[in-house]
């Protein structure tokens, strides 16, 4: 290949313009006729009965025009994001966590909502209720569920000889970590438009990751087909995974039905905070042993995920977990185990990353106390167990690209200076300690083998050379519908800017899946791929014609004729009118589902994803050991995103993932007591601002990706991964104490401190794991 | 959302009837920063809010014996005042740390004060620069001095229906230096986790003449740690002198535990720096003296 | 609660608006004015989604009561071009990346804009200390700093003779 001529190149964001000049619109900025205010009645408590629940006195307020409990729902009432669909859009006689809807207003003003909100009379029997995650999983614990218990799964992964394995060990070392509870942040909070339009069909505007998916949710509660419903994606101001299973969208579409005039249901920052789902807080006991050369011979781990009442992407975030936690080493002999545990908690699912962060949080935490034992250093141990293409990791699953770890170790180690690190001064002053810590990941990109994971995209070119990119995959700021319009471009041979992406909107787009498991370049860009080649091939077609050379010598770059790298006096343009005056279609369709060609015995995990994108961060703090407060110097990040299609967007989403990873490192933490948040908003839930961001280093590797568009796999959730255990390392490595739970606040820093016996402060950290 | 009528009165005598008038109900509205979030939470519910705004306020002036500002003047202002930045540089360096500048260009220090947070940054300079609050009332004036301005969280000693319009900071001694230190949970837009402001005055003999070492996010109130000052009076500090004072000045302090620190951690804190200020402050002036620190 | 009469300068426009007196600034400039590119993110002041620049200085309008805004010159994402051509700021924006998913961005334009009034040439630090108030999740600061510089040296070289 000569080169690339749109992928690689720094174009610029699509639909860029709007965004700068505040045109863009997301659902807060919808406004239709006639448009009514929906809000949700949120419970006073976060387990109880409901005795009795009375809206007449609100349905009659002036001004309200519907009033909705679970009775006047047509449809099911339930989110249908898990099996069984346990989460009940308006609860009936239960709460069972703060965020529980009772009821659903639409009136004709902000205040008149309100009021009726007000006006609405429950009464409640609080009950007991389960807060504590391991006393939840104990016998006699108070039951979530009448008819399901606490533990409502336990994935076991096993691989090789567990047993035979640790008795190989020379060093045995366990430790239980330990993150918490986070929220998603994202700027826009969810929100929905909802209105019937002149052809019966219920059109919702929706902030959303699956477009199609919340079309099904909601035709099934509407009670009508899907084909009334439409559902189209504005801008959407971030998701982060907090989006992916429905929220206000359903609500929204029944108030608009019930009421017949359109309606908005926009949620506060504090209602946002208090009821969608969250990343899970999980415990992960983790046992590892090694032989003296430090090679793994055994990793046991547990990890207990507290899910809160409803199995939304419970399950699924626990098995992401037992799955990834081996991390992106050679692990012969090992059984890695998830319990997802039923709590009066907030409800958890998927964020980004679904499980990964916590399970390379412990895993690197790990691999650095596994190091201390060894006396070894961190780097070492890292290139001695490192994955290789051919090796075979505890799903069953064998590396099919695995170079992307050892060569982002080695780059990552090299541009952090790692051999030289000792040179420098690791005391600046007498309060002062300077530290660096590494984290490697591996991340899996798709939904994992017999999951539906699947896209399907739309070209068309018109008469005058311009494409139209038809896409139901949902662009929430990570740049999907640039990166994929890179690849329509470069497949078609087209400038960048004369693709116009379309969509999501069910009515003219097809399901590409939800934009979750940095899926959507991997998936929907070979999506596109297929769509572009027929429809390439009848360009060459109409050029050969045209030029009276053979098609091979022919080639399209940037809406040019080439022939044999020559440009001609020909363009696409031409090509297309010279194809549509002699009948020839210029719209394709492509299709796509993630391939598996490898199979894995029956007995297997079911769900093992095979490809992976690997990365590894270099963190240097300095800490003062007298007030705990953490001051990162410098954060190093390679990584691996197979082909690298937008450099702009990339750096994006790496810059991102770190910033969102050093807030999970440092200082974000919801505080829950009873089931209650106790700080729902944004002065008391703290995310990194411009000045917390230290000197970031990044370099992007390209290790193509067999099967990927070009080779570019994803790179949405991976760079958020290594941060915290990186800072968490080099916190360690600073004062010379283990840590093991984030996040790493100046109080926890100085506790452990001072926990410690006053002369470890002062010796390097050797015997400690 | 909340609803109440609001008035930007036209002058002092206007703001001082209406407060009166309305006495319990109104309030005086500034820069809004804290007041209208805790309206819209329905924390306060005022039925009325004075805007001071067209009194023009917002200046600062000296004299001979004292630098004054209008009750309408910002923390941004106090960041470009070179006058400001000359007189009263802890001032400065603590309006630095408050919010970020959207907040700055709108807070006004005397709401600030008014509002009565523990951790209300501009509070600990201004108590160690002395300064005097000039309260009037349909009554008259009065004169209050800041460390007896707080009587509980979020409560001052204003009536109802009295209104702050001018800060008053006696001149200060060019033999004078001070510092600020506050430990937040990121680098902008922090409420103080604990935070503490020193300011020494020496003789011609290096000894300390006066000391103030004001402390905050530590107690009910922001306060003085008066025990801790007599310890340093006409004394040229040392080490261990040092070292007492700071654990007096931990005694002062009365944190509780919230969601961004415990009390056992403010209470440690509030030795450190208190340590820390007085060790950068006594450093120049003592050849001999060394700390081992930067 | 009676409606008071309104008189601000919004983009260079005078406008005459009747407003609760206790509602926003925010809220007359999306719902009244139909400005819908100053966003509301917390409504608290702490995220700065909703900055615009009243009387030359960037503020959260979340916190600015309408009537406070009697008589003062207001400038939203939507002034910032002038007759279809782009502010230098949203040029650079665009291309420097200097946001994702574009929800802080109105209100990250104002935060810059409002600096380059007081300071036409800020380094690194001093941008990143005006973006301070302003919360962008999906992490894209540092382009917003590449931003503001390119629009810095741009302007120098325009003004110098240069480019």
């Amino acid at each position: 290949m000569v080169g690339f001529s749109v992928i690689g190149k720094p174009v610029q964001a699509n639909r860029s313009h709007e965004i700068v000049t505040g045109k863009a619109r997301y659902c807060p900025d919808i406004h239709l006729p006639g448009m009514l205010v929906g809000k949700l009645l949120y419970p006073k408590f976060p387990c109880a009965k409901i005795i009795r629940l009375d809206v007449r006195a609100a349905r009659a307020l002036p001004g309200v025009i519907s009033v909705l409990t679970a009775s006047d729902i047509p449809g099911e009432n339930s989110y249908l994001y898990a099996e069984p669909a346990d989460q009940p859009l308006l609860v009936t006689d239960m709460v069972r966590y703060q965020g529980d809807a009772l009821a659903a207003v639409a009136a004709e003003s902000e205040e008149t909502t309100q009021a009726a909100l007000e006006a609405i009379q429950v009464e409640y029997e609080p009950l007991e209720g389960i807060y504590d995650v391991r006393q939840a999983m104990q016998p006699g614990a108070h039951q979530v569920w009448p008819d399901r218990p606490n533990i409502c799964d336990h994935l076991v992964i096993n691989h090789g000889d567990i047993e035979a394995g640790f008795k190989q060990a020379e060093v045995i070392v366990e430790n239980t970590y330990t993150t918490p509870l986070i929220e998603h942040a994202f700027m826009e909070t969810e929100g929905a438009v909802a209105y019937m339009d002149e052809t019966g069909t219920m059109v919702v505007y929706s902030s959303c990751q699956a477009p199609h998916r919340d079309r099904l949710q909601i035709a099934r509660s509407l009670g009508v087909p899907e084909n009334q419903v439409r559902v189209i994606t504005p801008h959407i101001g971030g998701a982060f995974g907090g989006k992916d299973e429905a929220h206000v969208q359903i609500h929204a579409a029944l108030l608009a039905q019930a009421s017949c005039r359109p309606v908005r249901l926009i949620r506060t920052r504090e209602e946002s905070i208090l009821t969608h789902v969250k990343r899970h807080p999980i415990i992960i006991r983790y046992r590892s042993g090694a032989s003296q050369d430090g090679k793994l011979t055994a990793v046991h781990a547990e990890a207990i995920g507290d899910t809160g009442p409803y199995l939304n992407a419970g399950r699924d975030v626990m098995n992401f977990v037992a799955a990834t936690l081996s991390g992106p080493y050679y692990v012969p002999n090992a059984r890695l185990e998830a319990y997802t545990v039923f709590t009066n908690n907030p409800i958890c699912g998927a964020m980004r990353g679904f499980g990964i962060p916590q399970a390379s949080f412990a895993c690197e935490a790990h691999m650095d106390a596994l190091a201390r034992a060894l006396d070894m250093d961190p780097l070492e141990i890292r290139m001695r167990n490192g994955l290789e293409t051919g090796m075979q990791v505890p799903t069953g699953v064998t590396i099919r690209e695995g170079r992307g770890m050892k060569i982002c170790l080695q780059e990552a180690a090299q541009l952090a200076g790692w051999k030289d690190r000792k040179k420098i001064n690791r005391q600046p002053a007498p309060h002062m300690r300077r530290g660096w810590g590494m984290a490697s990941i591996w991340f899996s990109i798709g939904m994992g083998r017999n999951i539906p994971d699947h896209a399907a995209a739309s070209l068309e070119v018109t008469r005058d050379g311009s494409v139209i990119l038809h896409t139901g995959a949902a662009d929430m700021g990570q740049g999907a519908h640039t990166t994929l319009a890179q690849l329509a471009a470069e497949a078609l041979g087209v400038r960048f800017e004369t693709v116009r992406v379309i969509g999501p909107d069910t009515h003219q787009t097809i399901d590409a899946g939800p934009s979750v498991a940095s899926r959507q370049t991997f998936i929907s860009g070979n999506a596109v791929l297929r769509a572009a080649k027929p429809i390439r091939e009848t360009l060459l077609q109409s050029a050969s014609e045209m030029t009276r050379l053979p098609s091979e010598l022919l080639q399209l770059r940037d809406g040019i004729v080439l022939a044999d790298g020559e440009a001609l006096s020909l363009n696409v343009a031409q090509c297309a009118q010279n194809a549509l005056q002699n009948n020839r279609l210029l719209h394709a369709d492509g299709f796509y589902a993630m391939e598996y060609p490898e199979k894995l015995p029956p007995h297997n995990y079911p769900y093992a994803p095979s490809v992976f994108t690997y990365g590894t961060q270099v963190a240097q703090v300095l800490v003062d050991i007298e007030t705990g407060q953490l001051t990162i110097e410098k954060l190093v990040a390679v990584q691996d995103p197979g082909r690298v299609i937008n450099p702009g967007g990339a750096r994006g989403q790496v810059e991102g993932g770190i910033i969102m990873g050093l807030g999970y490192a440092v200082m974000e933490e919801l505080l829950v007591e009873q089931g209650i948040t106790k700080n729902p908003n944004l002065g008391t839930y703290l995310i990194p601002t411009a000045k917390d961001v230290p000197e970031l280093v990044i370099k992007l590797v390209e290790v193509p990706e067999p099967y990927a568009p070009y080779g570019a796999k994803g790179l949405g959730e991976p760079p958020l991964t290594p941060t915290a255990p990186a800072i968490l390392n080099a916190v360690v490595d600073a004062i010379g104490i283990p840590l093991t739970q984030i996040p790493l606040t100046a109080e926890r820093i100085l506790g452990a401190i001072e926990a410690a016996r006053p002369t470890d402060i002062q010796n390097s950290p050797k015997n400690l794991s | 959302m909340f609803h109440c009528n609001y008035l930007a009165t036209e002058s002092l005598e206007e703001m001082l009837t209406c407060l009166h008038e309305h006495s319990g109900e109104a309030r005086v509205i500034a820069g809004g920063t804290d007041l209208i979030p805790q309206m819209r939470c329905g924390k306060l519910s005022p039925g009325l809010l004075l805007d001071p705004l067209r009194l023009q306020l917002n200046q600062a002036t000296q004299s001979e014996q004292y630098i004054r500002l209008g009750a309408s003047f910002t923390h941004s202002q106090v960041l470009s005042s070179a006058l400001l930045q000359r007189e009263l540089p802890v001032l400065v360096s603590a309006c630095q740390q408050v919010g970020g500048p959207p907040v700055r260009n709108r807070g006004t220090l005397a709401g600030n004060l008014a509002n009565a947070s523990p951790a209300a940054d501009a509070a600990l300079p201004l108590l160690v620069y002395n300064a005097q609050l000039e309260v009037a009332s349909q009554v008259g004036e009065r004169l209050v001095p800041l460390n007896q301005f707080y009587t509980g969280p979020g409560q001052t000693c204003l009536a109802h229906d009295e209104f702050i319009h001018h800060i008053r900071v006696p001149r200060v001694s060019p033999n004078s230096k001070a510092v600020y230190l506050k430990l937040g949970k990121r680098q902008a837009m922090a409420i103080a986790v604990a935070s503490v402001a020193v300011r020494l005055t020496f003789n011609d003999s290096n000894q300390v003449v006066q000391a103030r070492i004001a402390l905050g996010s530590v107690a009910p109130t922001p306060r003085r740690a008066y025990a801790a000052e007599a310890l340093l009076q006409l004394r040229r500090p040392d080490l261990s002198l040092i070292r007492l004072a700071a654990q007096a000045a931990q005694q002062a302090a009365n944190p509780i535990s919230d969601l961004r620190a415990s009390d056992d951690y403010r209470s440690k804190m509030v030795l450190v720096l208190t340590q820390r200020a007085l060790e950068m402050l006594c450093k120049d002036r003592y050849p001999v003296y060394s700390n081992g620190r930067d | 609660m009676e409606e008071i009469e309104l008189h601000l300068t919004v983009n260079n426009l005078a406008c005459t608006l009747m407003v609760q007196p206790c509602s926003t600034l925010l809220d007359v400039l999306r719902e009244k004015l139909g400005l819908t590119g100053t966003k509301q993110a917390c409504g608290e002041g702490d995220c700065g989604a909703c900055v615009v620049v009243m009387d030359d200085q960037a503020v959260n309008s979340c916190l600015v009561l309408a009537a406070q805004a009697e008589g003062t010159k207001i400038i939203t994402v939507e002034g910032l071009a002038m007759n279809g051509k782009l502010h230098p700021l949203q040029h650079y924006f665009a291309e420097k990346w200097a946001f994702q998913c574009g929800f802080c961005t109105p209100g990250m334009l104002m935060s810059c804009y409002a600096l380059l009034l007081h300071n036409p040439n800020p380094n690194a630090e001093e941008i990143r200390q005006a973006i301070a108030g302003n919360l962008c999740r999906c992490g894209s600061y540092q382009g917003v700093v590449e931003a503001v510089l390119a629009t810095t040296k741009m302007k120098h070289e325009v003004s110098h003779g240069g480019v």
